[in-house]
């Protein structure tokens, strides 16, 4: 797959403060791409400064084959965001909104028309077009607000936390959304988000810690460098558990044992029969991947 | 063109759905005539007896004429600008609720952008300030109509003229604020101070010679002149008609600054009209200079 964006020793400073250290990662063509780090460890500077909102201090930033020195016009064509509050106008319609904000990249007339039934079919808006944006609900707002950043058919849709305070089933709606543009449009998904459930979706992961790549890969890959695996046990006695002398935490009805990896996790069941009758094997989840990395829980960084 | 046309159907469109914003520009100047009827008018009234020889008797319906187009031309004078200024935060309002990095991070063309901004204060300025006009004409039928249809239309035409010139003033001063506090005080501020420097609230002839020769710096100064030539001219006419000498009406024509003067020079109305369109164009072209810089300046 090749590179979309590809960006090297970028650097940002606020005063005495490093928003952004010498930050370099590669996203590729088509994948959902993750960029962790609690607030303010660098992830909006990042993606302001790919949006052209913010001027970088030094580095360099390739979108799509275009240096971001080299012009940015064509940068603006290929990214579609969804920032974290929404920034569309309250007092207009939904129509009206995205009217606007069409013409900006010269989508008007007909084509806008055609643009936006496309755009309400996929996100479910068609009897929303007349409600006044401001009268939306949050999780309709979002759709909205999907909706405008799709408008000019990007090829990068950059998601700023696009699930935060939004009900399950809005949620999984966007979910399908972000599936099918990646699926069938093989369009590039570059997404913060504080729910690690939603990160491990992801093809690749970049954990951003004060302005520097903390770690990065997949989140199979992270989680085998960062986390152990767990056994849950089931119906067992204590004492037995005891005598395995490994870490373990008691639940209602289970003991979670802390191992190494899989195959530590596999030798003590074969070495044990009699006690592994009723267990399972889970993998770290990201959540201990970004303890792990950062000693920061993504609620605590908030 | 058709995203000029479409941004700036926007702009106008938030500024007439914004009840606040929309509802404050169009009280204002019905707000100033009641108190300029109710507090002003009286004042007036006396200064032009006191200022008509005691040999002369005077209908009251030519000083009601007299009193009536002060307190038009000053209404308008004012309205203007306060309204330019009002409409026209809506780009500071972008910039504080974080809408106009929604705009700016399309491939959109600064200077169109700031000219979608421009023409839709514009526009909602003439609407506004042409609804006062026609209110403060309907008023004049009441107190005493010496106007023209010549003088009606040069009335319009200096109300365009005014919302030219006050869309450009704001556009300059908006364009450095960037939150709700910042729009509240310049509000405020120009709300106080503008009627005080343009001759509205007191003539520039009752100034300082000092304090006159500064504002005659000042385009805003003329804009007051105009509308004070052109809802006075025929209520002046009529005096002269009546018998009063023109020298005592050439001196009430000073004393409300229908004459206006230029480092002791009367200033002509072409002069006048000429130095408000020039304004204009320096103060658009300056607008627009500054958002190209801004863009330039954020790119790089």
């Amino acid at each position: 797959m090749e590179n979309i964006i590809e960006i090297s020793n970028l650097n940002k400073s606020f005063g005495d403060v490093h928003a952004v250290s010498d930050l370099s990662f590669i996203v590729k063509k088509g994948e959902l791409f993750a960029f962790l780090g609690v607030n303010g460890a660098g992830k909006s500077t990042t993606i302001n400064i790919m949006c052209t909102q913010l001027k970088k201090d030094s580095g360099k930033i390739i979108i799509d084959g275009c240096d971001l020195d080299k012009g940015s016009d064509k940068i603006k064509r290929r990214l579609g965001v969804v920032f974290q509050a929404s920034v569309l106008d309250n007092a207009l319609s939904v129509y009206d909104n995205l009217e606007s904000r069409a013409a900006l990249y010269g989508i008007t007339g007909d084509a806008f028309k055609k643009r936006l039934d496309e755009l309400s079919t996929l996100l479910k808006f068609k009897d929303l077009l007349k409600r006044t944006f401001g009268k939306l609900s949050g999780g309709q707002k979002r759709r909205i607000d999907i909706a405008r950043a799709l408008i000019h058919q990007p090829k990068i849709l950059v998601l700023d936390e696009p699930t935060t305070g939004l009900d399950p089933q809005t949620r999984k709606l966007i979910w399908d959304v972000i599936y099918e543009l990646k699926e069938n449009q093989q369009m590039t998904v570059f997404l913060t988000t504080h729910y690690m459930e939603e990160a491990s979706e992801a093809d690749y992961v970049v954990i951003l810690d004060n302005g520097k790549v903390s770690a990065k890969g997949t989140p199979h890959e992270l989680k085998t460098s960062y986390t152990g695996d767990y056994i849950t046990l089931y119906n067992a006695c204590e004492d037995n558990v005891k005598s395995l002398n490994l870490p373990y935490e008691k639940t209602k009805d289970s003991y979670k044992i802390s191992v190494s990896s899989t195959k530590e996790a596999t030798d003590i069941i074969l070495k044990n029969p009699a006690l592994f009758t009723d267990y399972e094997i889970t993998k770290g989840k990201m959540d201990d991947v970004f303890l792990s990395v950062t000693g920061k829980s993504l609620t605590e960084g908030n | 063109m058709n995203i000029l046309f479409t941004l700036t159907k926007r702009n106008v469109k938030l500024f007439f759905k914004d009840k606040g914003m929309f509802f404050t520009s169009l009280v204002t100047p019905a707000i100033l005539l009641v108190l300029y009827v109710t507090f002003l008018g009286n004042l007036y009234r006396d200064t032009f007896l006191s200022q008509i020889p005691a040999s002369f008797q005077i209908s009251d319906k030519i000083i009601n004429g007299l009193v009536g187009g002060q307190l038009v031309s000053s209404i308008l004078a004012v309205s203007c600008i306060t309204v330019a200024f009002c409409s026209n935060f809506l780009m500071v309002q972008d910039k504080a609720n974080g809408t106009a990095k929604d705009l700016t991070i399309s491939p959109v063309k600064s200077h169109i952008l700031s000219l979608s901004y421009y023409i839709a204060t514009l526009i909602s300025t003439i609407l506004i300030c042409a609804s006062a006009l026609i209110i403060c004409l309907i008023y004049l039928t009441f107190a005493g109509w010496y106007l023209t249809f010549s003088h009606v239309i040069l009335l319009f035409v200096d109300v365009f003229l005014l919302s030219f010139l006050g869309t450009a003033i704001s556009s300059v001063i908006n364009f450095f604020l960037s939150t709700q506090g910042q729009i509240s005080a310049v509000g405020t501020i120009i709300s106080a101070g503008y009627g005080f420097i343009c001759g509205a609230y007191m003539p520039i002839y009752s100034f300082g010679d000092g304090l006159q020769k500064v504002v005659s710096l000042l385009p805003g100064t003329y804009g007051t002149s105009l509308l004070r030539n052109h809802a006075m001219q025929g209520v002046f006419s009529e005096m002269v008609n009546v018998g009063i000498p023109t020298d005592a009406v050439e001196q009430m024509k000073n004393s409300v600054d229908c004459n206006v003067f230029f480092f002791g020079n009367k200033v002509e109305i072409s002069s006048m009209y000429i130095f408000i369109s020039v304004t204009v164009i320096a103060l658009v072209g300056i607008y627009i200079m500054l958002n190209a810089l801004k863009s330039k300046k954020a790119s790089k």
